[in-house]
This record gives C-alpha cells, sequence and structure tokens, in this order.
C-alpha cells in the first residue's frame, strides 16, 4: 500500500498543481496525517466488517432458502427449528417422523412433488474413522434437491455403498476423501466425489441414497428406527398459495409442522436486526467521532496556514482555490484511511468469519458485485466524513480578507 | 485616463474598542509607468494604502479604479483575477511558502490564473535566472538566505507579467549591496517594461530615486514630485 501511495504521487507530482500543493502539505506533518487517516481507516474497517456481516448472512440465508428447491418443507411436528437449524446453520440435529406420513402428505391439494430426506450425525469412536459430520440420506427415486448437483459432480446418481462429500466436509474432515474407503456406523462407504459449493445444508454433510440406512440401522449405533425419515420437501402446483396448501397439510396432518420456503431463517434474521442496531449505533457513534476529529485538526491546521493561505489570495487565489487545495488534502486523507480500512475490515471479516460460529456455520458468502458495493459504501462513507469534518474550517478561511490573514501571525 | 485612480478612499480598522483611520480620504492618480515610492512612520497606513491598491483590502468607503474599473465593487472571483493579472504583490516580510521550493513559489500565481500556460516552468525559471538565482530554484526557502527569499518573493512578483508592482519595504532587511542590486532591477523593469511600481520604503535615500514620493502621515497622504525616472506611457 505505501509503495503505491508513493508511485502515485510521484505520478501526480509531476507538474506543479493543486494536488502537489495538498501533498506537500500533508507530508509536512506525517504524524498528524497519519493519526487521521488511522481515524478513518478504523471506521472503515467497522463499516466494511459490519455490512459484511450483515450481507453475507442475510444473502446467505436467502441463497440457502432459494435453492433448496422446495417450496414446502414438511416437518416433525415442534421440529421446525431443528430444521432450519441443519438446512440453515449446518447444525447438528436429529428429528424424526414417521416415513407412512409421506403419503398423506401427497394426498393434499396443491401438492405438486415430494421427496423426503434423512439426516443423520456421526459419532466418534470405533464405529466411525471419520470425524463427526451430518450425514444426509435421499430418495434418488423421487429426489429434485440433490440431483442436479450429483450430476455436476459426477454425472450419475450413487449406488449403494457409495457417498459423496459436500464442498465444505472435504476440508472439514481434514482428510482428502476423493476413492476414500471410509468407515460409518460400521459400514464401508467410498467417497466417489465432492459436490460444488451449495451454499445449502450440502455443503456440510456427507451425501448417500436412503438404500445404506437400511445397514446403518442395522448396527444398532445410530438414532434413527426403520421406517423413519427427517423431512418431506415439496413442490407446489402452479395457481396454489404455498402458504394455503402449508396451512392444509399442517390442518390434515397434525403430525407435522410446516415451513414456507420465504420463512426459512426468519428466527436468524430477525436475530440479526438486532445486530444490525448495534452495528449501526457503533457507526454512527464512531462517524460523528471522527468528524469531530477531523474537525479539530482541520480548524487546528486553519490557524495554522491562515498566513499562508493569506500569501495566496494576495497572488491570485480565490475563495473557491482555497477550498479546492483544502478538499484535496480531506481527499487524500480519507481515501488513503479508506482503502487502508477496506484492506483491514476485509481481513477482520475473513479471519472472524472462520471463527465465528454463525458465519461458520452458514458458510457464508458474497458475490463479488456485493464485495464491490460494500467495498465503494466504505471509500465512500469515509471520504464523505473527512470532507464534513473538514468543510467548517475550510469555509472559515476562505473567508478571511488576505491582509488579516497575513497580519493573523 | 490613468492607469490607477483613487478617490475618497477611507479605511477605518475597529481594534477592540477604538477606532483606527488608517486611510483617511486619500486621493490620488498613478499613471501607467510611474515608479512610485512611499515613506512615513510606522502605522502612518502606507501598508493599509497598497493593500487597498492591490486590492487585498476593502475600503470603508471611497473608490480604487483599475483603468476605469472600480476593484472595489469586484467579486471575489474578479477581484482575484485582478490581484493575480494586474498586480505583483511583494510583502514586508518573507511571505514564501515553506512547504514549496524557490521555483514553485514562482510557479504559484501560475497556478491560480485563468491561463493554464504549459510554459509557466520555463518562465519562472527565467525569472529565477534574471533574479540571479536560478541555481536554487529546487531548494526550500528555509535553505535561502533573507536575500535570496527577497528574490523568490520578486520572481514571483513578476511571474504572471503585471502591469503594476506593489512593495512592500521590499529591500527591509538586506544589506546594501542586494538592496542596491534589487532597486536597479526595478529601475530596469520600470524602464524596459514600462511596469508601473509603488513601493513602501523607511529610506529616504531609496525613496529619493523614486519619480513620485508620497508621504503617509496619519493616514493622511501628502505628494511631493521628482524627476520621473521613466516618462508616464501616454
Amino acid at each position: 500500500m505505501p509503495a503505491l501511495f508513493f508511485v502515485i504521487g510521484k505520478v501526480l507530482m509531476t507538474k506543479f498543481n493543486f494536488t502537489v500543493v495538498a501533498l506537500k502539505n500533508l507530508k509536512r506533518k506525517p504524524f498528524r496525517t497519519g493519526v487521521l487517516v488511522f481515524a478513518i481507516s478504523l471506521l472503515v474497517s467497522l463499516i466494511i466488517f459490519s455490512l459484511s456481516f450483515i450481507a453475507s448472512v442475510s444473502s446467505s440465508i436467502k441463497k440457502a432458502s432459494d435453492r433448496l428447491g422446495a417450496d414446502l418443507i414438511v416437518v416433525p411436528i415442534g421440529a421446525r427449528g431443528y430444521a432450519e437449524a441443519f438446512l440453515l446453520e449446518s447444525k447438528k440435529a436429529e428429528f424424526y417422523m414417521n416415513k407412512n406420513l409421506i403419503d398423506r402428505v401427497k394426498k393434499i391439494e396443491g401438492i405438486e412433488a415430494l421427496t423426503y430426506q434423512i439426516y443423520l450425525s456421526t459419532i466418534g469412536g470405533v464405529c466411525c474413522d471419520v470425524e463427526a459430520t451430518r450425514i444426509i440420506a435421499f430418495d434418488q427415486e423421487s429426489d429434485f434437491i440433490v440431483k442436479p448437483w450429483l450430476k455436476k459432480a459426477i454425472g450419475r446418481g450413487l449406488n449403494k455403498g457409495e457417498a459423496i462429500a459436500g464442498y465444505e466436509t472435504n476440508f472439514n474432515l481434514g482428510v482428502e476423501l476423493l476413492d476414500l474407503e471410509t468407515t460409518i456406523f460400521h459400514n464401508k462407504f467410498k467417497v466417489v466425489g465432492v459436490l460444488e459449493k451449495t451454499g445449502t445444508a450440502l455443503d456440510n454433510a456427507l451425501v448417500m441414497t436412503e438404500e445404506n440406512i437400511k445397514d446403518i440401522v442395522g448396527s444398532g449405533k445410530s438414532p434413527i428406527n426403520e421406517g423413519q425419515i427427517s423431512l418431506i420437501f415439496t413442490k407446489v402446483k402452479k395457481g396454489f398459495d404455498p402458504y394455503e396448501v402449508g396451512r392444509t397439510v399442517e390442518g390434515n396432518i397434525v403430525e407435522v409442522d410446516v415451513v414456507a420456503r420465504s420463512d426459512m431463517g426468519k428466527e436468524i434474521l430477525g436475530t440479526l436486526k438486532d445486530i444490525n442496531k448495534i452495528f449501526l449505533l457503533s457507526i454512527v457513534l464512531s462517524s460523528i467521532l471522527a468528524v469531530f476529529l477531523v474537525w479539530a485538526i482541520f480548524s487546528a491546521i486553519a490557524n495554522e496556514r491562515s498566513r499562508e493561505v493569506g500569501i495566496m489570495r494576495a497572488v491570485g487565489a480565490n475563495e473557491s482555490h482555497i477550498v479546492k487545495l483544502f478538499i484535496i488534502e480531506v481527499f487524500f486523507i480519507g481515501l488513503a484511511g479508506s482503502l487502508i480500512g477496506l484492506a483491514v475490515g476485509t481481513s477482520v471479516s475473513l479471519s472472524l468469519a472462520r471463527g465465528f460460529k454463525l458465519l461458520k456455520n452458514i458458510s457464508a458468502s458474497l458475490t463479488v458485485l456485493q464485495q464491490a458495493e460494500i467495498a465503494v459504501a466504505g471509500l465512500l462513507i469515509g471520504i464523505i466524513i473527512c470532507i464534513a469534518g473538514a468543510l467548517m474550517p475550510i469555509n472559515r478561511i476562505k473567508k478571511l480578507e488576505p491582509l488579516l490573514a497575513i497580519k493573523e501571525e | 485616463m490613468p492607469q490607477i485612480e483613487i478617490a475618497e478612499l477611507t479605511k477605518i480598522y475597529s481594534v477592540d474598542r477604538s477606532v483606527i483611520t488608517a486611510a483617511d480620504n486619500i486621493s490620488l492618480k498613478i499613471e501607467k509607468g510611474e515608479f512610485i515610492s512611499i515613506v512615513g512612520h510606522s502605522g502612518s497606513g502606507k501598508t493599509t494604502l497598497l493593500s487597498l491598491i492591490g486590492g487585498i483590502i476593502r475600503p470603508t468607503s471611497g473608490r480604487v479604479l483599475y483603468e476605469g474599473t472600480d476593484i472595489c465593487s469586484l467579486g471575489d472571483e474578479k477581484l482575484s483575477e485582478y490581484r493575480n493579472e494586474k498586480i505583483g504583490f511583494m510583502f514586508q516580510f518573507a511571505s514564501l511558502l515553506p512547504i514549496l521550493t524557490a521555483k514553485e513559489n514562482v510557479l504559484l500565481p501560475g497556478l491560480f490564473g485563468s491561463q493554464k500556460n504549459m510554459t509557466n516552468e520555463r518562465k519562472a525559471m527565467e525569472f529565477l535566472e534574471m533574479v540571479g538565482i536560478g541555481d536554487r530554484a529546487n531548494a526550500y526557502p528555509s535553505q535561502l538566505s533573507g536575500g535570496q527569499q527577497r528574490r523568490v518573493a520578486i520572481a514571483r512578483a513578476l511571474m504572471n507579467e503585471p502591469d503594476v508592482i506593489l512593495a512592500d519595504e521590499p529591500t527591509g532587511d538586506l544589506d546594501e549591496e542586494t538592496e542596491a542590486e534589487i532597486m536597479e532591477l526595478f529601475k530596469e523593469l520600470n524602464r524596459e517594461k514600462k511596469v508601473t511600481f509603488v513601493f513602501i520604503t523607511h529610506s529616504l535615500d531609496l525613496a529619493k530615486q523614486a519619480g513620485k514620493q508620497l508621504r503617509m502621515s496619519r493616514g493622511k497622504l501628502a505628494v511631493s514630485e521628482a524627476e520621473p525616472l521613466c516618462a508616464p506611457a501616454l
């Protein structure tokens, strides 16, 4: 970064112009300039981190629920929260209901298609030779959730005794899983590939077909019994309101709860709103502090330079020249602070994301466009705050009569 | 038409609760190419008169006409343009910007000029050569002696090739030799380029070298004509 500024400075300073004067002014008090740049960089770091956090969590939840590919999720009664925790945050959750509920759901008017999944968590110990992880078993025949990803990864379905690793699972388990023979609940599985990043629970799971579950149940080590499933994904026919269909399902089958796709993650988003408020308050307070700091420093600068400004006015500078000169200085402080803040804020977000449970489980990620928007917002806010703080002192000094400014010394 | 016409010019300062009349109903005509000195005791209003002519302060009443235009009625932009293009100002103190080199200080009026001239750098060097410190162009004011700083200030005053140079004790703290050199430079510019010079001095010897000598006392002006150093342009 300093090297970049050096090169930019050299290029800008080849001809005598306002930028040269502004940069020389900044160079004359390096400590003071450094303090301002540091203050702005702290503020921008906070803004970048806050915006990244909020945006990544919100968009990850939306992405995850959108990519589920189902309009309604039918779960055992009381298991709505567990299901969301598993699907959105990849949290360990074991909830089961009777498989024969599938036929009852199928009969509800407005249901176009459905498929089911079974969730398990492996346990450390002699039964399994991989670290504790989630297992998703799906019905290959009716499935419309896993197949598109599977096709992309290996171009075919899974056979008995085969599993495929989710994108994150490959790293989380700390072993290179591909073509590895692994033992889960005393059953041997061959890991035949790794799925692309899906932004859903698949990322943090080992995925296999339902027919393997029978063998796992037979081992007696898993919490599941035969004839049990975790949840049912349903698609709603065109022209039917998913909420209405969901209410009908709940009204007809008392053993289940229904979650609509658009309601997924409501609890997390609610918590996020509170975190959002805390971040907003911190940003507002920090911004006020930064504006005050810039104002105080530029008031001192304006007093110090009143004679120089008087000389410039006497040799022909008008008020807008003086404003331009100071604004360029402030702009460079804002730009340098914002760029440093951008780098620091991004590093902090990335390093905290690794240790932050919510971000880690959600496998939060931002698109390039979102990252660019956050970067631009951070840069603009940093520069605008700098200019806002300096405006009053600049306005005062530009109005000084040249001779009075000169004689003030 | 005189180049500069001052009519019933008054400037009153309010300092604490007292009122100081620095210029008291002054009227004066300055023809193009005149070489004028102003003498007077400290606080007699010399600098105020020079500043009023140069448009760096506004009068309490009265008018300053430059080639028929009342500069006191000009807005900030036009008045700044007047200071930049028509006037070259030399202050009684070292008035260089410490962060700029000698050459950059000379370039300063060009920075604020309406015509961005690509030859400015060359011109600045020429003026520095003319005042005899071309070899110190890249030195900062702190690296220059008092005399050298004065020379840079002269080069700066000349940079935009003004019609009038207003100099407030231009040789104030210089040794006799440098003082003579600078006065010779002024006379040369006056003679060859018909630049009007109005300068303040405490030295009667220097004042006598001017074609017209003005004396200020308690804000009032007295004029005494001497043999002009060059004929006023018609």
